[in-house]
C-alpha cells in the first residue's frame, strides 16, 4: 500500500507546511555546515570552504523546488501560484483578454448548442424501455404494386385483423400494435375545440410500458367488434377541458369528426396519462383503441409499429414478418417489407444535415483555438525575457510549460463559461428557427424531437470536455515555444531576437495562419453553397401572389349542415369579406396551395363512364368559389376565367393548368372540348387555361390541375373532405383582417369558429423551414469562421509589422517608399493566403459532396459558389493585411531606428 | 566533491539504490551520504544536493528509511537517516536484481562478434 502511504504523506505535507519547509531550511544549512567542516578540516581558509560550500550547493531554492517537487502534493501549490500568477497577467493585458475569451466563447458557445441538438436530436433515446428495439414496418413497392404507379417507399397500413394475426403468427416480435392519427371535436366546448388524437392498440401502449395517471389504458378487450367505445385522455387535455376533474373517469364524452363526413361518437373516458406522455407525439391529446371494424364498415388501417423480442436481430424479424405478410397478402408478390428502427427512422430526415453541422461548428472552434493560439504566441514573444529569467533562476521546462497551460486553461474555462451562457440563447434562437406550424393538412416539415432539445447535464459535461480540450489544444504550442526559451539570448534582449534562433517560430504561426485559412474557406464554400440554394429555393415563383392573403377554416357544428348548406355558408361567408373594409377579393375552395393532400375527384377524363372504378391517380380537382384564382393572383393564359354566369344550372365549365395541357393534351389548346371528371357523365366544357402553380412545394414541379367552380359542382360525395379553406386579399397586413373575419363568421353562426388561420406567407415559408433553419445556422458559422480568420490574419501580419519594424525603418531611411514596404509586408501574407485558400477549397471539394442532400438546384462542386467565395475571402484577407501593411509604410525611420 | 574526471550521470533509478546501500553500513547523514558516494566510487559519482535531497525525499515518503535529528560528531545538530526494514528488504531485492542485469549485460557487450 505504498501509493495510499503516499498520499497520506502529501496530506500531512500539505497541512503542515510551514513546519516541513522549516526542517527542509535546517537540513540544507547542516549539510552546507558539514560540508564548511570538511573543507576547513582539510586545510581551506574558513572563507574559502563557505564559498566552496555554497558553490557545490548551487541555488538552494532550486534544491528546495526539486525536493518540493519529490512529492505529488507540491503540485498544489503550483497549481494555485500558478493560478494567482495567470490572473495577474490576463488582468494586465485586458485588451487581449477579452478577444481570446470571446473567440473561445463563439466556438464553444456555437459548438455545445449544437450539440445539445445533435444530442437530443440523435444521442439521447426515445423516453420508452427498449427504445432501441422498436420498429416500424415498411414496404417497398415496385411501380406495378404502388398506388401511384411509381416505386414507393412508405409505411404499410394493415387493418386490426390483420395485425392481430401478424402478433399471433410471428414470434420474433414480442409486441405488434399500430397508432394513426385521428381528429375529433369535443362537444360542449365554447371554442369548438379540435383536438389531435391517436387511435392506437393495446399492444402499442403496452409496448412502451404506458402507465396511466388515472383510470386504466386499453385492453385487448376494448378492441373488439361492438366494445364500448372508450377514451384516455392526456394530461393537457384533462386540465384544459376537464379542469382535472378526477371524477371524469367513467363519464361519458361526446365528439364530432372533423374530416369527411360528419360523426358523432361518444366515448366513455377510462383514463388520464400522466403530464409528459407525448407517445406517439407530444402533440398528441387524447387516445381511442385501434379497434376492429364491424363487419362491412370500410376497415381503418394502421403502419405497424412493434418491438424486437429477446435476442432477435432485425434481419431475422423482417425475414419472419416478411412471410407472413405474404400470406396475409398475396398479391403483392414483388413488395419487399422492411422494419426500420423507429429511432432511427424518426430522425433520418435531419441526420446528415445535423452531423453536416455539429461539423462545421467543430471548425469554428478549431478556428477559434488556433486563433487563441496565435494571440497567445505573438504575446510568447513579449514574454521572453521574463521566462529566460525563470529558466535562469532555475525554473524546469514542466514547470513553465505548465504555468503556460495554467493560463491557457483559465482562459479556456472563461470562454467556455460565456460560451455556456451564449449556447442557452443559441438554443432558443435553435428552437425557433427549428419550430414550424404543426398542421395535419401541411406537409409534415416538424423538427423531429425538438422537444428533447435542451442544455442539459450531458451538454454540460461535454462543454467542460470541450473547454478543457481546447484549452490544451491551444495552449500547447505556444507552452511548448515557452519551454524551450533560450536563458541566455533571452535575456539579453530582443534586440538580437531577429537572428536566426526566432525563424522557426514564426513558421508555426504561419502553418496556424494557413490552418485557419484552409478551415474557414470551407466553411465559407458550404455556407455559400446552402445560402446559394436557399436563395435559389425562395426565389422560386410559386405561380400565385402569397402577399397579403390571410387563409383560414371554419369549423361548423357538424351535423346540422348538409353540403348544400355548407356550401351557402361559404358564399355568403365571401359575399360578406369582400364588402368589409381592406379586402380586394375573398374566396373559398377546397384546398389551398400548400395544403398536402391530394384530391382527384374521380380523375378527369375525355369519355364517360359510370361505372369507372375510384382511382388514386389524376390530375388535382380544385373546387373553387368565382374569385378564387383573383385572390391569388393566378393568370388565366388563355381562355376565360370563372364569372358570375357560371352558376348552378349553367352550362358546365372547367379551367386546367398548363401542365394538364402539356401531359394529356399534348400541347394544344383543349378550348372547347369536352371532360368527365369520375363517373359524372355529363360532360363539362373546358373553357380556360391557368397558369402552372406549385401545389405541394416549392421545390416540388407543378403538377396537372384542372378547376371547377362550386356553384356548379354536384351534390354526390362531401363537398369539403377536409372542411373549406378560405383566402382573402387584403390590401394592408393580412393579419388585421383576423377581427373581422371572426365576427362574420360569429355572426353567420355563433357556434361556428376560425381555426388553422395563417397568412398565406407563412404557409410557404413554413415549407421551407428546414433549409431556412440550415442555411441561418451554417451561414452565421461562416461569417463566425471568416470573421476570427480575419481577425488571426490581422494579428499575424500585425505581429509581424512590429518584430520588423528596425529593419523597415533601416530601408526607409536607405530610401525605400511606402509603398514598397506595404508590398514588402503583403508579399509575406500573400502566399500564406494562396496556400490556406487552396487547402481549403480541396478540403471543402472532399467534403460538400455530404452537402448534397441539403441543396437545391446546386451541385456540391458548383464552381461559381468555390470561385466567388474564394475571390472574396481573398479580397477581405488582403483588406485585413494590407491595413497593418500600411500602418508599417507609415513608420518614422528615426522613431524605429531608435526603438529599441 | 569534484574528481579528476568529468563525474558520470548515474543510471536513472540507481542514486536511491545506492543510497539505501550507504546507509546499510550505518545511519548517516545528509552530507555524509554525498561524501561516502564519492569516495565508495573512487569519484566516478558526484551526486549534487539537488539529485539528493529529493531522493532522500522519496525515500522516506517510500518508508524505505527513517530521519531522525541528532547531534553530529562536531556537536551540531543534522537529519541522520537510517534504514527500516522495509528498506532491508528493497535493498536485498534490488541488489540481486541489479547483479543480475549486470551480469547479463556485460556478457552481452564482451561477447565477441561470432557469438552474437
Amino acid at each position: 500500500m505504498a501509493w495510499v502511504n503516499r498520499i497520506l504523506q502529501g496530506l500531512r505535507a500539505l497541512f503542515h507546511a510551514k513546519r516541513i519547509e522549516q526542517e527542509l531550511d535546517d537540513e540544507l544549512r547542516a549539510f552546507v555546515d558539514a560540508s564548511v567542516n570538511a573543507k576547513l578540516d582539510a586545510g581551506m581558509r574558513r572563507q574559502d570552504a563557505v564559498r566552496a560550500a555554497r558553490l557545490e550547493l548551487g541555488s538552494e531554492a532550486s534544491v528546495k523546488d526539486a525536493v518540493r517537487d519529490a512529492g505529488w502534493e507540491s503540485w498544489v501549490g503550483d497549481f494555485w501560484r500558478d493560478i494567482a500568477y495567470a490572473r495577474r497577467s490576463l488582468t494586465r493585458s485586458p485588451g487581449f483578454t477579452a478577444v481570446a475569451v470571446l473567440t473561445l466563447a463563439i466556438g464553444t458557445g456555437a459548438t455545445t448548442a449544437i450539440f445539445s441538438v445533435v444530442s437530443g436530436v440523435l444521442l439521447k433515446p426515445l423516453p420508452y424501455p427498449n427504445s432501441s428495439r422498436i420498429v416500424r414496418l415498411f414496404m417497398n413497392a415496385p411501380a406495378s404494386e404502388s398506388p401511384s404507379k411509381r416505386p414507393l417507399r412508405a409505411s404499410l397500413g394493415l387493418t386490426a385483423a390483420e395485425i392481430n394475426e401478424v402478433r399471433t403468427r410471428v414470434r420474433t416480435l414480442s409486441h405488434v400494435g399500430t397508432s394513426t392519427g385521428i381528429l375529433r371535436s369535443l362537444r360542449g366546448h365554447e371554442e369548438a375545440a379540435r383536438l389531435q388524437g391517436s387511435r392506437v392498440s393495446a399492444s402499442a401502449f403496452e409496448m412502451i410500458d404506458a402507465q396511466p395517471m388515472l383510470g386504466r389504458v386499453f385492453n385487448a378487450d376494448d378492441e373488439l367488434v361492438g366494445a364500448e367505445p372508450v377514451m384516455i385522455l392526456s394530461h393537457a387535455a384533462w386540465l384544459r377541458f376537464f379542469q382535472g376533474d378526477r371524477d371524469v373517469i367513467g363519464s361519458v364524452t361526446t365528439t364530432d369528426s372533423v374530416l369527411g363526413q360528419r360523426v358523432e361518437s361518444r366515448y366513455t373516458v377510462i383514463g388520464v396519462m400522466p403530464q409528459g406522455f407525448a407517445y406517439p407525439e407530444p402533440s398528441t391529446q387524447f387516445w381511442v383503441p385501434f379497434a376492429m371494424s364491424a363487419p362491412g364498415a370500410p376497415p381503418l388501417r394502421g403502419p405497424l409499429v412493434g418491438r424486437l423480442a429477446d435476442g432477435v436481430s432485425v434481419e431475422a424479424a423482417t425475414a419472419e414478418l416478411s412471410s407472413a405478410l405474404r400470406g396475409i397478402r398475396p398479391e403483392a408478390r414483388e413488395t419487399q417489407y422492411e422494419l426500420a428502427l423507429e429511432h432511427l427512422e424518426l430522425v433520418a430526415p435531419v441526420r446528415p444535415a445535423l452531423w453536416v453541422l455539429m461539423s462545421a461548428v467543430g471548425c469554428v472552434l478549431l478556428i477559434a483555438c488556433v486563433n487563441v493560439a496565435n494571440l497567445l504566441l505573438a504575446r510568447s514573444a513579449a514574454r521572453d525575457r521574463e521566462m529566460a529569467v525563470r529558466v535562469a533562476l532555475g525554473a524546469g521546462r514542466g514547470r513553465l510549460v505548465r504555468q503556460v497551460l495554467t493560463e491557457s486553461m483559465m482562459l479556456s474555462l472563461l470562454g467556455g463559461v460565456v460560451g455556456v451562457a451564449l449556447a442557452f440563447g443559441g438554443v432558443r434562437i435553435l428552437k425557433q428557427l427549428a419550430t414550424t406550424i404543426s398542421r395535419i393538412d401541411l406537409s409534415p416539415t416538424a423538427f423531429p424531437r425538438i422537444e428533447s432539445i435542451a442544455i442539459d447535464l450531458w451538454t454540460l459535461v461535454f462543454a467542460i470536455v470541450c473547454t478543457a480540450a481546447t484549452g490544451v489544444l491551444f495552449g500547447l504550442a505556444p507552452a511548448l515555444v515557452h519551454s524551450r526559451v533560450d536563458p541566455v539570448r533571452g535575456l539579453r534582449g530582443p534586440s538580437v531576437g531577429a537572428g536566426r534562433s526566432r525563424i522557426w517560430r514564426p513558421s508555426v504561426r504561419q502553418c496556424l495562419v494557413v490552418s485557419e485559412v484552409a478551415l474557414a474557406m470551407m466553411l465559407l464554400v458550404g455556407g455559400g453553397l446552402l445560402i446559394r440554394s436557399f436563395l435559389k429555393l425562395s426565389m422560386i415563383d410559386p405561380g400565385y401572389n402569397a402577399e397579403n392573403v390571410l387563409t383560414f377554416q371554419v369549423s361548423l357544428p357538424s351535423s346540422r349542415y348538409t353540403n348544400l348548406e355548407m356550401r351557402a355558408f361559404a358564399e355568403t361567408m365571401v359575399q360578406r369579406l369582400r364588402s368589409s373594409p381592406g379586402v380586394e377579393a375573398a374566396a373559398y375552395g377546397n384546398q389551398l396551395p400548400m395544403v398536402n393532400l391530394s384530391d382527384t375527384a374521380g380523375g378527369l377524363w375525355t369519355s364517360p363512364d359510370p361505372q369507372r372504378p375510384p382511382t388514386p391517380v389524376g390530375p388535382d380537382a380544385r373546387i373553387v368559389s368565382r374569385d378564387y384564382l383573383r385572390v391569388f393572383g393566378i393568370p388565366v393564359v388563355a381562355g376565360r376565367g370563372f364569372n358570375d354566369g357560371d352558376g348552378e344550372g349553367q352550362r358546365r365549365v372547367l379551367l386546367v393548368n398548363q401542365t394538364l395541357v402539356n401531359k394529356d393534351f399534348a400541347g394544344e389548346s383543349p378550348i372547347g372540348r369536352a371532360v368527365f371528371i369520375g363517373r359524372d357523365i355529363v360532360p363539362w366544357e373546358i373553357v380556360g387555361i391557368v397558369a402552372d402553380v406549385r401545389q405541394f412545394g416549392l421545390d416540388h414541379e407543378p403538377t396537372p390541375q384542372f378547376f371547377v367552380d362550386m356553384r356548379q359542382w354536384g351534390v354526390g360525395g362531401t363537398f369539403f373532405p377536409i372542411g373549406a379553406y378560405y383566402a382573402v386579399r387584403t390590401n394592408a397586413d393580412p393579419r388585421t383582417l383576423l377581427a373581422t373575419a371572426r365576427n362574420t363568421v360569429a355572426n353567420l353562426d355563433k357556434e361556428a369558429a376560425l381555426f388553422n388561420v395563417a397568412p398565406m406567407e407563412d404557409l410557404i415559408a413554413n415549407t421551407i423551414a428546414r433549409p431556412r433553419m440550415y442555411t441561418a445556422l451554417l451561414g452565421s458559422f461562416a461569417a463566425a469562421g471568416l470573421l476570427l480568420a480575419l481577425v488571426g490574419i490581422y494579428g499575424v501580419i500585425a505581429y509581424t509589422v512590429t518584430q520588423r519594424t528596425r529593419e523597415i525603418g533601416i530601408r526607409m531611411s536607405l530610401g525605400a517608399r511606402g509603398g514598397n514596404v506595404t508590398s514588402l509586408v503583403l508579399r509575406q501574407s500573400f502566399p500564406l493566403m494562396i496556400i490556406g485558400v487552396s487547402i481549403g477549397l480541396v478540403g471543402a471539394a472532399m467534403m460538400s459532396r455530404f452537402l448534397e442532400t441539403l441543396l437545391f438546384g446546386v451541385k456540391p462542386l458548383d464552381a461559381a459558389t468555390f470561385g466567388t467565395m474564394a475571390l472574396m475571402f481573398i479580397w477581405v484577407a488582403g483588406l485585413a493585411s494590407y491595413v497593418p501593411a500600411r500602418r508599417a509604410a507609415k513608420v518614422d525611420p528615426l522613431v524605429a531606428l531608435r526603438c529599441d | 566533491m569534484t574528481g579528476s574526471q568529468k563525474p558520470s550521470d548515474l543510471v536513472q533509478g540507481t542514486l536511491e539504490m545506492l543510497i539505501l546501500r550507504v546507509l546499510a553500513l550505518e545511519p548517516m547523514h545528509g552530507y555524509g551520504i554525498g561524501v561516502r558516494l564519492e569516495q565508495i566510487s573512487r569519484g566516478t559519482f558526484c551526486v549534487n544536493a539537488g539529485s539528493l535531497f529529493p531522493a532522500f525525499r522519496r525515500l522516506e515518503r517510500d518508508g524505505l528509511v527513517r530521519a531522525e535529528w541528532q547531534t553530529t560528531e562536531n556537536g551540531r545538530r543534522a537529519k541522520y537517516y537510517s534504514l527500516t526494514a522495509q528498506g532491508k528488504a528493497k535493498l536485498k531485492r534490488t541488489t540481486q536484481d541489479w547483479e543480475r542485469q549486470t551480469a547479463a549485460i556485460s556478457r552481452i557487450l564482451q561477447s565477441s562478434l561470432g557469438e552474437l
